[in-house]
Order: structure tokens, then C-alpha cells, then sequence
């Protein structure tokens, strides 16, 4: 097992190297620059060239990058250009907040779908089977973002159920001391702001999640079906086991193993689609963040930020391949 | 004819003719799932090609007294969906907006799929440094998540409507070249292939004529989905801002941006666009499964 980990741990060392490269060199082809979107279309000449010199952007390339490997050596991610924050400074606020929203969405996507899928596959060919395959063939069919703007309107427009921007209440005042906001509601004792929190959190975590939610449901249905079959689920049954009690020990162990993996593979598709969600509601998070710094051309927020999006990924698919060999030993071998 | 020649005729002759696909196409005709899809993008093809005979205005004539009350007055007799911001007739833009959507998905697919399977074909048939090169930087690009990565190629070649097809098509090559190379592997070591290699066929034409038509299948499947996914993403760009800039081109993802300003008085402007979306995907999306379904012996017997 252990080797197994070592074994991917080096697997990454060149990802991540040629990741920074590709984020180097595209950031530098795109058009136009930090010094123009800071300064505007009539900046002259000079002050261009000084802000150009300020963040060393009139060196060759490979001096740049050299430098900049240098100094994330040190820990340190640069200065956004366009906030003047440091880029760890950002990442501590947004990236708690984009987590948020992801994990919110998940157990949304997990909670709903599992069961759906089992009960699917429990009445298979009937109506409700029916019914969930349909709405899940629904809901991979729907952009995150037309949802986002129809459960926006619904329950925040004409309801007034639910708010529709942000990650608090506007007057709120709450301490935010670890930036997940549910979390600091309850540290700090003040359970109205995890409240708040956890309100912001519903019609985005239901757009966000709606797509995991339908391979989810569709995945325990069939990996369901398969174990369902399997001798050892028939000798179970046939020895007498409580059906609740084969349902849980046989076939739910064993058909949760496929959808790990699926779970583990949704977490880039929840990052692209927080970037849309994020918008619709106005959530400061990693998705809206890197947008902007597009826009902006700001170089050490695109850099920093997209090589430790990756790098999260990266540890997230490993962390699913490690959890699907220890739940299944014969991966290990091979 | 040599040996070779008469080999390969029969290798290329027999499954192709019969088999696989006539079978394949037979068990997705007794796919209602799959008929509802054909249906369905059917409609949105037709809709396509025939937009400027169907629609009643032009998608570009602004009527500015209709919505001089407010935007935006909804259906009525004359506007069947309404008009947008502008006096503009909603029917008409819907429809010629198929015509975007159809083209902008076709060829952003094309893109992805033309060069993942190249990269793959390399990858998977000639192996070893080839192999790793390409794989590792598949998996660099897998490393970044999807839209992040349309949005990046986006940003780099400037906003417009051919950038961002190319944009979508080359975040979606990872997951084709990945499946290719998979697909050759698979059927690298089959018994066709040391047969045609053994009477001395050339590597290039065992790779071109042997086992690229024998590892398709999951690939056109896998196209029909991207095909519905590059659909969302396009609207996705553009609901971003880095979409077509020419508003002449009726586009869906851009009439749902612009109406997301007026949800508050004219819904409709939004929900008909994004349904116009979801019908369409749904369609391509019911194929692919119908596909998968007949093509994949596994899934057969259910």
C-alpha cells in the first residue's frame, strides 16, 4: 500500500512541473497585458515599461520563470496586480469558500442520489426507475448555469425564500476565523451565522450538485443491479439474512465501490461548473476569482491560482485512488 | 493480389459490412430512449438548416414600439415567444439561434475529436516514449478542470464564436485521446491484427485499416456526448462574456445572458433559450446512451 502511495506521489512531481510551464507560457501568450488593463488604453509608453520592469515582465521568459520558481519555493504565490493583495491572502478567503460550495454540493448530489439509485434499482423497470432516469437524463441535459438562474428566480425573486447572492447576509457581522463559514458559525458559538451560511448555500449547492447528483444516481442504480445478482448476495438471502441487513452488508458495500471513483472524478467537473455557479450568485470563490484575473491579465493570480487548483485535483484523485485500493484489494496488485 | 491484400479485404470486409453496426443499429431502433433522441435532433438539425424559411421576422428586426411600455411584452398572436430587449422577435432568434448552436457544437467536437484521435492513435499504437510523452501531457491538461481550461484557450485567442469552438474542442481532446489510446490497446493484441502483421501488412496501414476501425466505436459514442456537452459549454463561455461579440448571429448562451437582466420582468426571455438548450443536449445526450447501449456487448442482455 505504502508503495503504491510513493509510486503516485512521484507520478505527480512531472505533472506538476510541466503544469507550471503550461501556465507560464500560456499566461504570456495571452493578448495584452497586466500594465494595460492597470493603466487603461492611454497609458504612455513609459509608465508602461515601469510597471513592466516593477513585476520584471521585460525579462526573457525562462528568467521570469526561474524567478518565479524561486520564489514559490519560498512559499510565496506573488502580489494580485489588480487587488494588490497578496495571493496567499486571496486564496485563504476564496479558496474556503469554493470548497464550501463543492463539499455543499456533494453531499446534496450523494445524500439524493444514492438512495435514488438504489431504490432505481430496487424497482427496477417501474415507475419510480422510470421516473429517476428520466430526470437524471433531465438533469446531465441542463447547463449549471440556465439552473442557477431558474432556482434563482423561483426562490429568491418570487418566493423570497432563500437570498441570492453572496455567502452572508450583507449587515452580517460574524468572525471568520478558518473562512468556511458554516464551520465558523459553530467555533465561534454564533449557530445564526452558520445558519446564514448554510441558507446562502442551498440554491447553489442544488445547481452545482445537480449534475453529480444524476451520474451519481445512475451509477449506484447499475453497480446495484450488478451485485444484486452475484452469488454471494443469493447465498446471503438464501441463509436467511434480514433482506435490510443483505441490502446493507452485501450489496450496498460492494456497489458503493464504482461510485467512489465517480465521486473522486466530479470534483473537476464541480470546479469548472463553480466558476458559473459562483457567478449566478455572486459568490467570492476560486471560480469567480480566476475569471476575473483573466479579464484582468493579473499573471500571479492566474499563476498561483490555477497551479494550486491543480494541484488540489491532483491530490483529490489520488486520495480516491488510494481510498478505492483500500476498499478494493485488487487494484494493489496490478 | 497478394495474400496480404486478400487478408486485409477480408479482415475490412467482414465486420464492417454486417456485424457490429447493422446489429448495433437494429437494437437502436427498438430503443425508445434513443427514437426520442433521433427525434429530437432531428428537429434541432431541421430547425438549423431551415431557420430563414421558418421564421416569421427577421432575427434582427428591432420593433422598438413594442416595448415602449417596458420590456418586454410576452407571447402573443404575431410574437409567438415574445420580444427581447430590443423589439426583436424571440421566435426567430430561437430558431436561427440552432443554427449557431448546431455549427458551434459539430465543430468544436470535430476539433477535440480529430486531435485526440490522432494523439491517441500515436500514443496507444506506436507506445513506448511516444506514449509517455503524450500521456503525461494529457494528463497535465486533465489536470485542469474542463470549463477552466476553454475559458484559458478562450482568453488567448480573444472572445469570438470560431475561439471559443476551438476552446471547447481542446479542453475535450484529453478525454479522446485517452479513450483511443485505451481502445488500440485493447485491440493491439488481438489475434486480426498479429495475423496481418505476420503476412507483412505495414505497421501504418495494420493502425489505419485494422485497428482504427475496430476501435471507433467508443469513440462515436463518446462523440455524440461531447456533442451535447460542448453545447452547454459554448453557452457556458458565452454566459462568461467570452463569447461571439457579433450580435447579428442570434446564439442561445447569449440571449440567456442578456436576458438574465430582465428575469425580474420578462422570465420568459430566459427560460425559452435555456429550454431551447436543454432539448437539444437531451437529444444528443439520449443517443449517446441509445449508442452505447447497442454498441457495447456488456450492457446488451439488460
Amino acid at each position: 500500500m505504502l508503495r503504491f502511495i510513493v509510486r503516485r506521489l512521484l507520478l505527480l512531481i512531472p505533472i506538476l512541473i510541466g503544469l507550471s510551464i503550461l501556465v507560464f507560457v500560456w499566461i504570456r501568450a495571452l493578448p495584452g497585458s497586466p500594465a494595460e488593463s492597470l493603466l487603461g488604453e492611454h497609458a504612455t509608453p513609459e509608465a508602461v515599461a515601469q510597471i513592466r520592469h516593477q513585476y520584471g515582465l521585460d525579462e526573457p521568459v525562462y528568467v521570469q520563470y526561474w524567478a518565479y520558481l524561486k520564489t514559490l519555493a519560498s512559499g510565496d504565490l506573488g502580489t494580485s496586480i489588480a487587488s494588490t493583495r497578496t495571493v496567499t491572502y486571496e486564496l485563504e478567503h476564496r479558496f474556503p469558500a469554493t470548497i464550501e460550495l463543492a463539499l455543499a454540493a456533494m453531499i446534496f448530489a450523494i445524500g439524493v442520489g444514492v438512495p435514488l439509485g438504489f431504490l432505481s434499482a430496487k424497482r427496477y423497470r417501474s415507475g419510480v426507475d422510470h421516473a429517476g432516469l428520466a430526470a437524471s437524463l433531465i438533469g446531465i441535459s441542463i447547463p449549471i448555469f440556465f439552473l442557477a438562474i431558474i432556482l434563482k428566480y423561483i426562490f429568491s425573486v418570487r418566493l423570497g425564500w432563500l437570498p441570492s447572492i453572496g455567502r452572508e447576509d450583507t449587515l452580517s457581522e460574524a468572525e471568520h476565523p478558518t473562512n468556511f463559514y458554516v464551520l465558523d458559525g459553530i467555533i465561534t458559538g454564533n449557530l445564526g451565522a452558520s445558519w446564514d451560511a448554510i441558507r446562502h448555500l442551498i440554491l447553489p449547492a442544488i445547481a452545482l450538485g445537480s449534475i453529480p447528483l444524476a451520474i451519481i444516481s445512475r451509477i449506484t442504480r447499475a453497480s446495484v443491479l450488478d451485485v444484486q445478482n452475484e452469488d454471494y448476495v443469493r447465498t446471503a438471502r438464501a441463509k436467511g439474512l434480514a433482506p435490510r441487513t443483505v441490502d446493507r452488508r452485501h450489496v450496498m458495500r460492494n456497489a458503493l465501490l464504482p461510485v467512489t471513483t465517480i465521486i473522486g472524478l466530479q470534483m473537476g467537473l464541480l470546479l469548472s461548473g463553480a466558476v458559473l455557479t459562483e457567478t449566478v450568485f455572486a459568490i467570492p470563490g476560486m471560480g469567480s476569482w480566476l475569471k476575473e484575473a483573466i479579464f484582468n491579465r493579473d499573471y500571479p493570480v492566474l499563476q498561483g491560482g490555477i497551479l494550486f487548483l491543480a494541484i488540489v485535483f491532483v491530490f483529490v484523485n489520488l486520495l480516491v485512488d488510494i481510498t478505492y485500493a483500500l476498499l478494493n484489494p485488487r487494484v494493489r496488485v496490478s | 493480389m497478394s495474400v496480404a491484400e486478400i487478408e486485409a479485404h477480408e479482415l475490412e470486409g467482414h465486420p464492417a459490412a454486417g456485424g457490429l453496426w447493422s446489429d448495433a443499429w437494429r437494437r437502436l431502433r427498438k430503443n425508445p430512449g434513443a427514437i426520442v433522441g433521433f427525434v429530437l435532433v432531428g428537429l434541432f438539425v431541421f430547425v438549423g438548416i431551415f431557420a430563414p424559411w421558418l421564421a416569421p421576422h427577421s432575427p434582427l428586426d428591432q420593433d422598438l414600439s413594442l416595448i415602449a411600455n417596458g420590456c418586454c411584452p410576452g407571447p402573443s398572436r404575431e410574437h409567438w415567444f415574445g420580444v427581447d430587449e430590443l423589439g426583436r422577435d424571440e421566435f426567430s432568434r430561437v430558431l436561427y439561434g440552432a443554427r449557431s448552436s448546431l455549427v458551434i457544437g459539430v465543430v468544436a467536437v470535430a476539433v477535440g475529436m480529430s486531435v485526440g484521435l490522432v494523439l491517441g492513435a500515436i500514443a496507444g499504437y506506436f507506445g513506448r516514449y511516444s506514449d509517455s510523452i503524450v500521456m503525461r501531457l494529457m494528463d497535465i491538461m486533465l489536470a485542469i478542470p474542463g470549463l477552466l481550461l476553454a475559458i484559458g484557450v478562450a482568453a488567448m485567442l480573444g472572445p469570438g464564436r470560431w475561439q471559443i469552438m476551438v476552446a471547447v474542442g481542446v479542453a475535450s481532446i484529453p478525454i479522446f485521446a485517452r479513450l483511443v489510446r485505451g481502445s488500440i490497446l485493447a485491440q493491439r493484441e488481438n489475434d486480426f491484427v498479429l495475423a496481418a502483421r505476420s503476412v507483412g501488412v505495414p505497421r501504418r496501414s495494420i493502425l489505419v485499416s485494422h485497428i482504427l476501425p475496430n476501435s471507433m466505436s467508443p469513440v462515436i459514442v463518446a462523440g455524440t456526448l461531447a456533442l451535447a456537452t460542448a453545447i452547454i459549454d459554448v453557452a457556458g463561455l458565452t454566459f462568461l462574456g467570452l463569447g461571439a461579440q457579433d450580435p447579428s448571429q442570434p446564439e442561445w448562451g447569449a440571449m440567456l445572458t442578456n436576458a438574465n437582466n430582465y428575469l425580474q420582468n420578462a422570465p420568459f426571455l430566459a427560460i425559452i433559450p435555456g429550454l431551447a438548450i436543454v432539448i437539444s443536449v437531451l437529444g444528443f445526450n439520449l443517443i449517446g446512451d441509445g449508442l452505447r447501449e447497442a454498441i457495447d456487448p456488456k450492457l446488451r442482455s439488460r
